[in-house]
């Protein structure tokens, strides 16, 4: 600009007037009124590709318009546009529909996903194996009520799902994360995770199994106070029954229970609801009622005043709310549940509705973790997988129960993960965006393209399957004027990214490396240490 | 070096066992010689390369990037965008399955399939593993007329059908080894004076496929010997393609007479025919050959006068009857390459009266006062866009004439070019003037080689007369024309995409604004106008906007050019005012629909147009008539559907067609179409589920409103017209039925009583599905039937039905 002045006029943002200078992208107007427009293939530094097309506006004119992209559309004197309709966010979940139903890759692993606590199992791995063990801790105790006792009964869905186990055998997970959880338990300080401030309501729970026990610990966390029946001496519930037969030492479940008292659970033994207590009386001094207490519940059910079915108390499937307000049930009460992890799971879930319930919120499930799918790979496909991680065998438990692994053998059984989670889980545009805007991975489901990964010397990791085609690397390079560079090679549904003449990443970016895998809006180019 | 018995059969299958001589890198440093060193020439150095190697050995792009400002991303990347350019060695001979529309319904697909069985061609590769021949699909040759159409080499083959096919290859074989000159019909030309007999020889591409380039040859021979006062005239395009090779005769002072169909072995006759001998002797030597023909081809003369067309006649009368040529005045009778002829023909006159009396303005005002439009496709007042580039600032601008026909079922461009190269040339020539540009590009699509070599002789010849370059008709203003040829890629058509290809990049589009208008070739204000816009430019300049206007309807003047093929008596190349109905066109001009065949729909305007139900035939061509009927004018490809086409299956197959030409930028055209596509894929396949209805509708919609140029938002118009018009369709797919018999997986081939065990199916069937049981009722064996509809063709009493 040479000293013009420049021109400022209005144009119609969502049927709000906005002052805007000429010259500016429709994509900057909106930024600076917080709309947040979502984008993929921009950057600021670069040209505007227009090829994800995940910005898109409505401009109108008449009683039409059309869609266009906000991040190349410069604002023109009187424009009519719309961002946040139903219209154009439609629009914008089917670009991140299509580009999901050719994206080759899971954000998150199946091991994570099939945890019916989530817990970020290849994410506890690698800390384990850099010796990170306070993080794995606060991973593992974040996610897992009874950490110890799972890394001891868990009937291990993770592992089952592991992707190193359709090339050998599955990684130990269960056990690292009894080591993990053990080594907690026997420091001197042992973690307590963080809580949000008291909200001065209490709960009360009947019957303090793991569905009763893991409610606890996730409506604790949550600020409230929690008060746990339990018609036996020894809370626990059917983890009694573990210690009894051996599998659990009892030990560990009372070093467990110790740390939920830490977190603020008050443990009321011997009561019995319906003998003891009226659940009225429960009613008038609590001001949520969650029943806990396993397959009694059926039979103690019109006694109680409660609806029941065929398995257990009657729910509300979505809430778990029984015919009465405010009276909540879960876990084997309402459906018998033979696992102890899903048990939790089951009072993880009552345990945020009744924090919803307690918060004046609406009551609603939580989601499944977002996460893109690529479903099972072939042999060949797995074995790119394999180039870092150790090729040792899977480590077998140790003959004596009570020892559980070793620093060694937990560090080497870490090593042994594929990492075949996305290494841009959580910093990807992708993703960010799929998650607010609802979208479905799979509705455009089609034939997956082959998984490849390319690890390059400079420590690069090139996932093509990931690669949107912004060409944000290809322009960087360009810029730079690297020798080689990067191109897009063929056209169409088959273009890609790609080095001239076949040549590695590392020969194509020899400056703009680091440049390229942090303009990178997904996992297509990302570090191998990250 | 690994032991012998390491290597393994994967890494021998990837050398090719004809490339084994290392790739001589001269050829590469001449062509860079000759094309410069620039950027923006890399397409040039490329069609060089492909043209010399047959393919693109990376050793000859390495020596390019060694020896010019290209970079290795920019060969690479522009290298894999074009379709011309192979990167794997072809084999010996190189064949060229057209995939147009009409070759697409007139069973291109059986003529691929089998092809590959006879030249032993794997599924999943294009050549044989003897390297002889490599077989390539073409997005369309432009001869619909003639569909299905193939190329070897060199020459074009039309109506080919699986019968054919095995003496076409023999006879193509046979030729090449015989020398052959592919430019034998560009050769200046023997001119008359009083009292000379013309010969007319209609050598368009279509014509030349079925042969008029024998014809021409033998007919020059023919007249060469005879001595007598005859010339044997080379014209542009004829038309009535169906009738092609047109031959047209003029003696002095008497009706001229039209033949149609004849072949080089009837050249001398015709001659004859015509030509009164002069002297007695050579009379009598005409008489003796005569006999003597009469002896050893029974029938001979008479082959002339069968051919011989009666321009009275009823269908002749039909077909031209309704045609105002504007466009293409003077067609069939014109040289395409003889300037003096042209200019004969009042050429150059609109272009003189803009050099010497009309200012920019007063032309521009013409052009808007006759109303007309692009037509190219989307219709926009062509004159607008001339004042628009006029307007611009700055001393540097561009004109282009779009010669990027893309559209499968379209070839009114490459018929002008071929049979009009000078009109153009005057037409873009005054469009500069108007706009105030100094420079010219023709970019004409490279499958079209002989529009490309005489445009590329009509320029040379301009400026050989000092008529174009620095001076302009002699006039002081300066106009340099190239050319530049596409390279395989139909979304070149689009104008920020064709500019992108200019450039020497990938042909992508971008958004606009800004349009080309203000920023196009090198960021200079460009005027893009297509061929046929540019056609009729020096028509209305001389005749006045008024006349021009006079023709068409309110908001759609003047004539408009189709490629009128598909399921139809007649096809042809056809001008019709504005307004004429599709009705007329089809059934009046095209004769309808084939005998025992029902006229069902047309498609109209290619992969972004739509197809108009039969029931809406009265719809007048007309840019606003036909866009609210689903369908766009398109740039004039007319392709008739009867009731033997599957609706879902014309939906797919341009599905496939733009699917297959995005350029992969933009999310909605790049993964949109695909899946698009193998919704349509699954309904063909009688694999549909009932969603895929509501999924295909919700896609199309989408991809129409969300992709960033007209490829893709207009891509989705074949399944949505065909969605509108013939969802029944859909919904019989969806149940596993294809109503038309057309989609392979939902039909069989069943015998029927009529069938007498004559052994015809089974001796022509190529995969032995029919046993050969004589005098049997025959049994095809539907497990092994690939579908091909051989035995249905070669039956001679309708005794296959298909179900």
């Amino acid at each position: 600009m040479t000293g013009r002045a420049m021109s400022t006029f209005s144009i119609t943002l969502d049927g709000a007037p906005v002052t805007v200078s000429e010259g500016e992208t429709l994509l900057q107007v909106a930024r600076r009124q917080g709309i947040d427009i979502p984008t993929l293939c921009f950057l600021e530094q670069c040209q505007p590709a227009t090829s994800c097309l995940v910005c898109l506006v409505k401009v109108k004119s008449g009683t039409t318009g059309k869609l266009v992209p906000s991040c190349a559309t410069r604002v023109a004197s009187d424009m009519v546009v719309e961002s946040e309709t139903v219209e154009v966010h439609a629009a914008r979940r089917t670009a991140l529909e299509l580009l999901f139903s050719d994206h080759v890759g899971d954000c998150l692993s199946p091991c994570h996903r099939l945890c019916p606590l989530q817990l970020n199992i290849p994410v506890m791995l690698r800390a384990v194996d850099t010796g990170r063990l306070d993080e794995a801790v606060a991973i593992v105790k974040q996610a897992l009520p009874l950490p110890a006792v799972l890394g001891r009964l868990c009937h291990r869905p993770c592992e089952n799902g592991c992707r190193r186990g359709t090339w050998d055998q599955p990684a130990a997970i269960r056990d690292v994360e009894r080591f993990v959880a053990d080594r907690d338990l026997k420091s001197d300080r042992p973690f307590q995770p963080p809580t949000k401030p008291a909200t001065g309501k209490r709960v009360v729970i009947v019957g303090s199994g793991p569905t009763g026990l893991a409610a606890a610990f996730f409506l604790l966390r949550e600020g409230h106070g929690v008060t746990l029946l339990n018609r036996h001496e020894r809370p626990g519930g059917s983890l009694v029954r573990e210690v009894e037969e051996g599998r659990l030492p009892a030990e560990v479940l009372a070093a467990e229970i110790s740390r939920l008292k830490a977190l603020g659970a008050e443990f009321k033994t011997g009561a019995v609801l319906g003998e003891d207590l009226t659940l009225d009386a429960l009613r008038r001094d609590f001001a949520a009622v969650l029943l806990t207490m396993g397959e009694h519940a059926r039979t103690r059910a019109t006694a109680l005043g409660l609806e029941a079915t065929a398995g257990g108390l009657k729910v509300e499937p979505d809430t778990g709310l029984t015919s009465l307000p405010n009276v909540f049930a879960a876990g084997s009460a309402v459906k018998p549940t033979r696992q102890i992890i899903r048990a939790m799971a089951e009072g993880r879930a009552a345990a945020l509705a009744v924090n919803q319930l307690l918060r004046g919120l609406k009551i609603q499930r939580a989601e499944k973790p977002f996460s893109s799918m690529m479903g099972r790979l072939d042999r060949a496909e797995l074995k790119l997988f394999l180039n870092l991680p150790s090729p040792a065998p899977r480590t077998p438990p140790a003959l004596d129960i009570l020892r559980g692994f070793t620093s060694a053998e937990a560090t080497g059984e870490s090593q042994r993960c594929l990492h075949c989670d996305c290494r841009a889980a959580g910093d990807c545009q992708l993703q960010h965006y799929a998650e607010l805007y609802g979208a479905d991975t799979t509705r455009y489901r089609s034939l997956r393209r082959t998984f490849e990964q390319h690890v390059q010397p400079g420590g690069i990791v090139f996932e093509p399957g990931k690669c949107i085609l912004c060409g944000l690397c290809v322009q960087i390079a360009e810029r730079a004027r690297e020798q080689l560079g990067l191109t897009f090679i063929g056209r169409g549904f088959d273009v890609r990214i790609g080095v001239p003449f076949d040549q590695s990443l590392e020969e194509g970016l020899r400056q703009t490396g680091r440049e390229c895998v942090a303009a990178c809006p997904t996992g297509a180019l990302a570090f191998k240490t990250d | 070096m690994p032991a012998a018995d390491e290597t393994n059969t994967a890494s021998v299958a990837l050398v090719p066992a004809a490339a084994a001589p290392e790739t001589d890198l001269r050829f590469v440093d001449e062509a860079v010689e000759r094309c410069g060193k620039t950027p923006d020439v890399v397409i040039p150095i490329l069609q060089e390369l492909q043209d010399h190697y047959g393919w693109l050995p990376e050793a000859a792009l390495r020596r390019v990037v060694e020896r010019t400002e290209i970079t290795p991303a920019a060969i690479t990347g522009v290298s894999t965008f074009y379709d011309m350019f192979r990167h794997q060695p072809v084999g010996q001979h190189l064949i060229r399955i057209c995939r147009g529309t009409a070759c697409h319904v007139s069973g291109a697909e059986r003529v691929e399939d089998s092809l590959r069985r006879l030249l032993r061609i794997p599924a999943t590769q294009d050549t044989d593993p003897e390297r002889l021949f490599t077989i390539e699909q073409v997005a369309c040759l432009g001869c619909c007329t003639l569909a299905p159409v193939v190329k070897l080499g060199q020459h074009t083959h039309g109506h080919v059908s699986v019968e054919k096919l095995p003496k076409i290859i023999r006879d193509y074989l046979d030729q090449t080894r015989a020398a052959h000159d592919p430019h034998h019909t560009e050769r200046p030309l023997r001119r008359g004076g009083n009292g000379t007999v013309y010969v007319h020889v209609g050598l368009g591409s279509c014509c030349m496929a079925k042969g008029s380039d024998q014809l021409f040859l033998a007919l020059q021979n023919g007249a060469a010997k005879a001595g007598a006062n005859v010339v044997v005239k080379r014209v542009g395009c004829v038309g009535m393609c169906h009738r092609t090779p047109m031959v047209e005769v003029t003696v002095p002072g008497r009706q001229s007479q039209f033949y149609a169909g004849l072949g080089p072995a009837q050249a001398r006759d015709l001659l004859q025919r015509h030509l009164r001998p002069r002297g007695l002797a050579r009379q009598l030597s005409r008489l003796w050959t005569g006999a003597l023909d009469l002896m050893l081809d029974d029938g001979a003369p008479d082959a002339v006068s069968r051919c011989a067309m009666d321009t009275r006649a009823p269908e002749v009368n039909a077909f031209l009857g309704q045609q105002v040529h504007i466009a293409t005045d003077g067609f069939g009778r014109l040289d395409p390459l003889d300037l003096d002829e042209y200019l004969a023909h009042d050429g150059f006159v609109a272009l003189r009266r803009c050099l010497n009396e009309l200012t920019p303005e007063a032309i521009i005002k013409t052009v808007e006062g006759s109303g007309l439009r692009g037509r190219g496709g989307a219709g926009f007042p062509t004159g607008q866009k001339w004042r628009v580039v006029r307007q611009q600032p700055g001393d540097k601008k561009f004109v282009i004439c779009n010669g990027d026909e893309g559209d499968p079922g379209a070839f009114m461009d490459r018929m002008l070019l071929e049979s009009f190269p000078y009109r153009i040339i005057e037409g873009l020539a005054i469009a500069a003037v108007a706009a105030g540009a100094h420079d010219g590009v023709f970019y004409i699509r490279h499958e079209y080689p002989l529009a490309v070599r005489r445009t590329r002789t009509a320029i040379a010849e301009m400026e050989k007369r000092g008529w174009l370059g620095d001076t302009l008709l002699g006039a002081d203003y300066p106009l340099r024309l190239t050319i530049k040829e596409g390279a395989g890629a139909f979304v070149c058509g689009e104008e920020t995409a064709l500019i992108a290809s200019v450039e020497g990049r990938r042909g992508m589009p971008r958004l606009r604004p800004p349009f080309p208008a203000q920023s196009g070739l090198w960021g200079k204000p460009t005027l893009i106008n297509n061929v046929e816009t540019l056609a009729l430019v020096p028509w209305i300049v001389r005749n006045g906007a008024e006349k021009f206007a006079a023709i068409g309807t309110a908001t759609s003047k003047g004539t408009k050019v189709f490629a009128l093929a598909g399921k139809i008596q007649r096809g042809g190349l056809i001008e019709v005012p504005m307004g004429t109905t599709i009705r007329q066109i089809v059934e009046e001009i095209g004769g309808g629909a084939a005998a025992g065949r029902r006229f069902k729909a047309v498609q109209i305007g290619g992969p972004s147009g739509g197809c108009v139900p039969a029931r809406l035939a009265d719809t007048p061509v007309d840019y606003e008539s036909l866009r609210e009927v689903g369908a766009i004018m398109g740039s004039g490809g007319l392709v008739v559907l009867d009731d033997a086409d599957c609706m879902v299956d014309i939906a797919r197959y341009f599905l496939q067609f733009t699917q297959d030409q995005s350029c992969g930028k933009c999310t909605f055209c790049r993964i949109g179409t695909k899946r698009m596509l193998e919704i349509l894929d699954r309904l063909c396949a009688g694999k549909g589920q009932r969603q895929d209805l509501t999924e295909l509708e919700h896609l199309a919609h989408q991809v129409s409103h969300g992709s960033l140029c007209g490829l893709g938002k207009t891509a989705p118009n074949p399944v949505l017209t065909t969605l509108r018009y013939y969802r029944d369709e859909y919904e019989a797919h969806l149940a596993g039925r294809c109503p038309a018999g057309r989609c392979r997986a939902l039909i069989k081939y069943v015998v029927n009583d009529a069938c007498t065990g004559c052994t015809l199916c089974a001796q022509h069937c190529p995969v032995n599905a029919i046993p050969l049981t004589p005098y049997q009722r025959h049994q095809i064996n539907l497990d092994l039937c690939t579908r091909c509809d051989s035995c249905r063709q070669v039956c001679p009493h309708q005794a296959i039905d298909v179900k």
